[in-house]
């Protein structure tokens, strides 16, 4: 690396020091874990900033986010933080999702759940959209980007989080 | 509707993905479908909820400056182990950058592997040098504001010139530590590129003519006058390099006499 490309790659990836944090705690659902996960993401990024720079009219923040989430993705792998979690089938849990009708869930549901606490039992490929989608603002193709998955993918899972976390929340409503 | 699935539809409407033909007609849709539209005010009250209880959250200082420090001597090592032919000629002219360190003791200078320790040291001061606020400590493109600065700061008076005519202005200067002592570093620039001049005082007034090394991928001078030994780092073309040297070299003598 010229040492002049050091300061270029702060300048693109220190103002999404923030957005990365926020998507590894949500990823990991622990703040060290969080930290190592941001930490060994950044290094990552800088390691592959030549093939950044390749692809012009890159946007900065979908590629460290992507790569911020891959690493996540490892460290979950690695020390089995979701043990006893299923892997990830998009057939199966999507199913699963579309079965909810929301109004029989509602009246089926015997325990208030907290948003926050739905988000963390989503499957975390469902839990990244969402907070892309509501946290970041990101555009379906960002989220892609992101993910790794194509726009139709995106569009899918999105809307199958929602369903599940609007379970979690009209009880929340009906419980008043 | 385009496809089955009126949740699919209605997020990518919320979330703005629909094109605008599909937007009016989604539009339409749910002034006639009391499900979507009640689906609609669901959706919206999740969003809401979402944004409220599930905030963006802030990276703690601590993980600001683990980042930082971690980034920097990744960099650093990268920077270290490049190998000169893996850069390319063409690039590194291209993106040229100079720093001339002035440097050491004559001990040091005829010691094969104190020299090698030493250019690591200016390497690496040249790269922590070109990170953000690191450049210079004094900023000044006259060098009566520049070479005064060090008084007190170092038991030498720098040798500080301007080649803002010959195209190498003076950019200013910082206090660096080489060698185990403290030295200056005077900051130069080239077209866009970045020059930073070290320099400390000859411990025993042995001269010694230019030598030059390629270290790493960059391309370092060094030689010691009556007064000073210096040492030129950069990853410029040795053409210019050379022609900075000779300016610094002949100033120098000018200034002796």
């Amino acid at each position: 690396m010229e040492p002049n490309e050091l300061g270029r790659f702060e300048a693109i990836v220190l103002p999404h020091l923030d957005a990365a944090y926020t998507l590894a705690r949500y990823l990991t659902r622990h703040e060290h874990d969080a930290q190592d996960v941001v930490q060994d993401a950044y290094l990552r990024a800088l390691k592959y900033f030549e093939g950044f720079r390749g692809a012009e009219g890159g946007d900065g923040r979908s590629w460290l986010l992507a790569i911020v989430r891959n690493t996540a993705f490892t460290w979950r792998r690695r020390y089995q933080q979701e043990a006893g979690a299923a892997e990830f089938d998009e057939q199966l849990h999507s199913e699963t999702v579309a079965e909810v009708d929301p109004e029989s869930e509602l009246l089926g549901a015997t325990a208030r759940e907290s948003l926050h606490q739905a988000l963390d039992r989503l499957p975390p490929e469902f839990r990244e959209v969402i907070v892309l989608r509501e946290l970041q603002g990101m555009s379906y193709k960002e989220i892609g980007e992101v993910t790794g998955v194509p726009t139709g993918t995106v569009m899918s899972r999105l809307s199958r989080a929602r369903s599940r976390l609007q379970r979690a929340l009209y009880v929340g409503q009906e419980g008043r | 509707m385009i496809h089955g699935n009126p949740e699919l539809q209605l997020d990518a409407y919320l979330d703005g993905e629909l094109d605008s033909r599909d937007t009016r007609e989604f539009e339409r849709h749910l002034k006639e479908c009391r499900e979507c539209a009640r689906l609609r005010d669901a959706r919206v009250a999740l969003s809401a909820a979402i944004r409220a209880e599930l905030p963006g959250l802030r990276a703690p200082d601590e993980l600001k400056t683990r980042v930082r420090t971690s980034l920097r001597s990744a960099a650093g090592s990268t920077v270290s182990r490049l190998q000169w032919p893996a850069v390319g000629w063409r690039s590194l002219a291209l993106a040229a950058s100079l720093v001339l360190v002035a440097a050491g003791s004559w001990q040091i200078a005829t010691d094969r592997t104190a020299r090698e320790a030493l250019s690591e040291q200016v390497l690496t001061s040249h790269v922590r040098s070109l990170m953000p606020g690191h450049l210079t400590d004094v900023v000044s493109s006259d060098r009566h504001t520049v070479k005064p600065w060090f008084n007190g700061k170092l038991d030498f008076s720098p040798s500080v010139y301007d080649f803002a005519a010959q195209g190498y202005p003076l950019f200013g200067g910082r206090l660096e530590y080489l060698g185990d002592r403290p030295v200056a570093a005077l900051v130069y620039g080239r077209r866009q590129h970045l020059i930073n001049v070290f320099l400390w005082p000859a411990s025993r007034g042995e001269t010694e003519g230019p030598g030059s090394t390629m270290h790493q991928g960059y391309h370092l001078l060094h030689w010691t006058t009556p007064q000073f030994t210096y040492w030129v780092v950069s990853d410029l073309g040795p053409a210019e390099l050379n022609e900075f040297a000779r300016m610094l070299r002949e100033a120098d003598s000018a200034a002796r006499l």
